[in-house]
């Protein structure tokens, strides 16, 4: 008796065989999607589960100084990262790795939070790790699964602080800076410049990493070496710098706040460059702690600030340079002019009173002695835009385009600019301050230093420049860099010659005779200019020899009370020191005289 | 006794030519492909042949059982639906208790040198349980009153196989139920209002689920919730096979396999590794030769002697057809990962003896088919 099958079997059967050709017919479109479609997309990801990329650091370009001597260099290392697509246990390893490396654990799992969108990209968590924790992590290799140690050279500045502003440091890269590197092969963790020509010759000084393409399998232990690239170091940055100069103006500022820069007026090399009070790059190689560096932003002197680029002050007498040169150059003074000095000048109700009655002078003795009521009145005669218009042909209110990051253009003050930023119209004693470099105007000795070199190379405005060339590892010349003028400056030769006239008469018989150096004939121009924030700051700008000028010389001491008092000397230690080298280089044709 | 003998010969060679070949064809093949697919995955520097030994005894049992099942009237087997029954809730009862637990379940019972799940056992005799039960109605279930028995049938089963825990094999009870309810004429209003209980109970079940069931349901609404960990599976399935591309990279040369980037890769993931290594000709070959086999078993099912055997077919389709849609669903990322194995392919002896078994019950129904007229 066998029960009959139901009567709508067939029908009930034939609609369980077409919902599975459904659903296989779903499965089969899925696996075209991701097989065929996306085939090589997931062959992709495929290769990134067992490829690693090993990047082998490849060392910083070297920075010399013009005569070869190494101004920055690298030292072998050994760095600790963390590899979070490896890294499966973060609560086990990581306070381990805290406690091996000597970090805070809090450090380490803010670092491993931010690495984990980019699992493949090694995470830094610490350089310049010493050979035991490079030890003591080798021994515990398998507990520490995800945790790496790779050679990393660190960066060296041997001189320590000093033109620590010109050299510049390191710093990681930041994530927008990464965002705009990242085509150019950057990668997070990447240390690059942060300042100085650290920072403005990044690409040249920055190597290209080797790469070991090395298979793993999924515990991460290595199967074989797939390609091995290796690295290129980056090229060498040879300075305008010349050491010898460099130390003594770092010599000289020591203890002072103040800038000195020494330039070739004739190609606008810069010679020396020193800010005081200096850093110590070092520090940020392999990671500036966060109190070093709050501690740095906090230092009321600010010691990162470059002071021959990045901060304008006011003139001085310094300035007159542009005054005597405009009132010469208008007709308006000769070298035989007169002028009578009764210490003071009126200028309807106010009285401008100078330090001391000069009596009658001639322009030459005026700009000796620095004689203020010469140049106010002078300054009356030409009238603020005339003075202005000198000053901004002469580079002032503009970067001199000097091959270092963050220049301030510094201010050269006219009606509409008091205007706006005092709220105030222009008052004819407000010419009288800017003719004598008071007031508003604001210069960088940079700038200063370009200006004094146009008026000793006969009217050039020459760019000042750090980078004089650039070498591949191997030492072969890949690329020199050549004088960039910047303008022409048509002053008449016989008002440069006036003022030059004057210039030297300063150092010879006037303020700045304390520039002399014996053998060497130097002009020049003080200047103490009131600030509103102490003493007055002290100047001197120079160039020497008088009567065929190759170098400049421009010293800033802030709150220095008198330039002819503490900057000149300043000025005469490096021209002398320069005096020295010329005779050196004379009997041994070197670096120097190519 | 030389006439018996001959008479014999003539049954048994009568039996041979109503034997579907074309599914035994099938079943061998998916048989021998998993088989290699096991053997690539499983194969290491050391052992270069991995699991193909034990692979291969769990298929020679297989047959074995096959084999012996199909010779069986399947009508005795239904009169015996107690002791299969009553063996399989014994058992898995048994597991739940000195059960072996691995990957966080009690799925295994250890006999000897021996491991059994008896889960999987356990799905063949609810299929002829009911099978025996549906087939001795009149008429078809139609009312919700009806479906009682078959509810008290399977939800032991149900229950002990949940507890383990083991999500998958829960679930396949309740498809097979379902599959063998509507071939048995169930109309669509209580099999809906079925459905519907179901779903309804779900969200009664999620505070019993446990934690890693419950990451594992959210982590296949949204696998990169956590790529490195329980993400990690379903992403690892899918780079493997779909970087196998059209053609596959080659048995033995998939990385994703080879480099141990995928997980469990020669028994929930075996699909993965034959999408990597043999492409999607190789994925699409397997589906394919699992629809040619599953329709097949309901082409059996119709023209089967009599309801004990079309509803012992369907309830074999069902079950296999459950495990590759929600196995194959799985390592695609259509489908959560429940921690079911593929059948014929994946590594595991007693589902592989299971399922052979169930091909022996649909033999055994096909043999006794009446005449064929074509």
């Amino acid at each position: 008796m066998q029960p009959e099958k139901p009567v709508h079997l067939p029908t009930r059967l034939t609609s369980l065989a077409v919902a599975l050709t459904v659903a296989l017919t779903v499965l089969g479109l899925r696996l075209w999607q991701l097989q065929v479609l996306q085939g090589d997309y997931y062959a992709q990801l495929a290769d990134t589960n067992r490829l690693r990329i090993h990047h082998v650091a490849a060392p910083r370009g070297l920075i010399l100084d013009r005569r070869g001597t190494p101004l920055v260099l690298n030292r072998p290392a050994f760095s600790v990262s963390i590899l979070p697509m490896e890294l499966r246990e973060p609560a086990r390893v990581l306070p381990e790795l805290a406690r091996v490396v000597g970090i805070p654990q809090e450090e380490l799992w803010s670092r491993w939070e931010r690495g984990r969108s980019r699992p493949f990209e090694p995470v830094r968590v610490r350089r310049d790790v010493g050979i035991r924790v490079v030890t003591r992590l080798e021994e515990r290799r398998e507990e520490l699964r995800g945790v790496q140690v790779e050679a990393e050279p660190v960066r060296v500045y041997p001189f320590g602080t000093a033109a620590a502003h010109v050299l510049g440091y390191l710093g990681e890269v930041s994530a927008d800076e990464l965002e705009a590197l990242r085509p150019r092969g950057y990668r997070a963790g990447d240390l690059i410049g942060k300042a100085g020509v650290e920072r403005s010759y990044d690409t040249v000084l920055r190597g290209d990493d080797g790469e070991h393409v090395v298979e793993v399998d999924a515990a991460g232990r290595p199967l074989r070496v797939l390609r091995e690239q290796p690295g290129r170091p980056g090229n060498t940055l040879v300075l305008s710098l010349d050491w010898e100069l460099q130390q003594e103006a770092e010599r000289q500022l020591r203890g002072w706040s103040g800038a000195v820069v020494a330039m070739d007026p004739r190609t606008g090399e810069v010679l020396a460059m020193a800010s005081s009070p200096s850093f110590d790059p070092n520090a940020f190689s392999v990671g500036i702690s966060e109190r070093e560096w709050r501690r740095l932003l906090r230092d009321r002197r600010n010691p990162l600030l470059n002071r021959a680029t990045a901060a304008a002050v006011e003139p001085g007498s310094v300035f007159k340079v542009v005054t005597g040169l405009a009132a010469l150059q208008e007709g308006r003074a000769g070298p035989a002019s007169q002028f009578v000095c009764t210490g003071s000048l009126r200028l309807g109700r106010w009285v401008f009173r100078d330090l001391q009655a000069h009596g009658v002078v001639d322009f030459t003795t005026g700009v000796a002695q620095s004689c203020n009521v010469m140049f106010w009145m002078l300054g009356r005669i030409l009238g603020p835009d005339r003075l202005a218009t000198y000053a901004r042909r002469l580079g002032f209110g503009q970067p001199t385009g000097v091959d270092l990051p963050l220049e301030v253009p510094g201010v050269i003050p006219d009606a509409q600019y008091k205007q706006g930023t005092w709220r105030e119209p222009w008052y004819p004693g407000d010419t009288l301050n800017m003719a004598i470099g008071q007031g508003f105007v604001l210069v960088t000795p940079i700038q200063v230093a370009r200006a004094l070199s146009a008026v000793a190379n006969g009217g050039t405005l020459v760019q000042p420049r750090l980078a004089r060339a650039v070498l591949s590892p191997g030492g072969q010349v890949v690329r020199t860099f050549s004088p960039v003028v910047q303008g022409r400056l048509e002053f008449s030769p016989s008002a440069l010659r006036a003022l030059r006239r004057g210039l030297e008469a300063v150092v010879e018989r006037g303020t700045g005779q304390a520039a002399r150096v014996e053998g060497l004939r130097v002009a020049g121009k003080t200047g103490s200019a009131e600030t509103p924030r102490g003493r007055p700051h002290a100047w001197f700008a120079g160039y020497a020899p008088a009567e065929d000028p190759r170098i400049v010389v421009v010293v800033l001491v802030e709150h220095g009370y008198r330039g002819g008092l503490s900057a000149a000397p300043i000025a005469r230690a490096i021209l002398s020191r320069w005096r020295d080298g010329q005779r050196a280089g004379q009997r041994e044709a070197g670096w120097a005289s190519r | 006794m030389g006439v018996a003998v001959t008479a014999d010969l003539r049954a048994v060679r009568r039996r041979l030519r109503h034997v579907d070949w074309v599914l035994v064809a099938c079943t061998l093949a998916l048989v021998a492909l998993g088989t290699a697919a096991v053997a690539s995955a499983t194969a290491t520097p050391e052992q270069p042949l991995g699991l193909l030994r034990p692979r291969l005894a769990h298929v020679a049992v297989g047959l074995v059982v096959l084999a012996g099942l199909a010779a069986v009237p399947y009508q005795s087997l239904g009169e015996a639906w107690k002791l299969l029954y009553g063996l399989s809730l014994a058992l898995l009862a048994l597991t739940d208790l000195v059960g072996r637990t691995a990957l966080g379940a009690q799925r295994w019972l250890a006999l000897g040198p021996v491991s059994l799940q008896p889960s999987e056992l356990a799905k063949l005799g609810l299929v002829v349980a009911l099978a025996w039960f549906l087939s001795r109605r009149k008429d078809p279930p139609t009312r919700f009153a009806d479906l009682f028995p078959y509810l008290v049938l399977a939800g032991p089963p149900v229950l002990l196989v949940f507890l383990q825990p083991d999500l998958g094999s829960a679930l396949a009870f309740v498809a097979v139920l379902l599959a063998m309810l509507w071939a048995a004429g169930l109309p669509r209003g209580p099999l809906a209002a079925l459905v519907a209980a179901g779903l309804l109970v779900a969200p009664l079940v999620w505070p019993l689920l446990k934690p890693y069931q419950r990451t594992r349901l959210l982590v296949f609404l949204n696998p990169s919730l956590d790529p490195l960990g329980a993400g990690y599976n379903l992403i690892q399935s899918k780079i493997a096979i779909g970087s196998g591309g059209l053609w596959g990279k080659g048995l033995f040369a998939g990385t994703q396999n080879t480099l141990q980037f995928l997980p469990m890769q020669h028994t929930d993931f075996v699909f993965s590794v034959i999408g990597e290594e043999l492409g999607f000709v190789g994925t699409v070959g397997v589906l394919l030769l699992f629809w040619v086999f599953l329709l097949r078993v309901l082409q059996v099912a119709s023209s089967a002697r009599d309801a004990f055997g079309s509803y012992l077919c369907v309830g074999v389709a069902s079950l296999v057809a459950f495990h590759v849609l929600v196995n194959v669903g799985m390592t695609v990322g259509l489908a959560p990962a429940t921690g079911i194995p593929l059948p014929f392919l994946s590594y595991g002896g007693t589902a592989l003896v299971t399922h052979l078994a169930g091909v022996g019950l649909v033999l055994s129904v096909a043999v006794r088919r009446p005449k064929i007229l074509f």
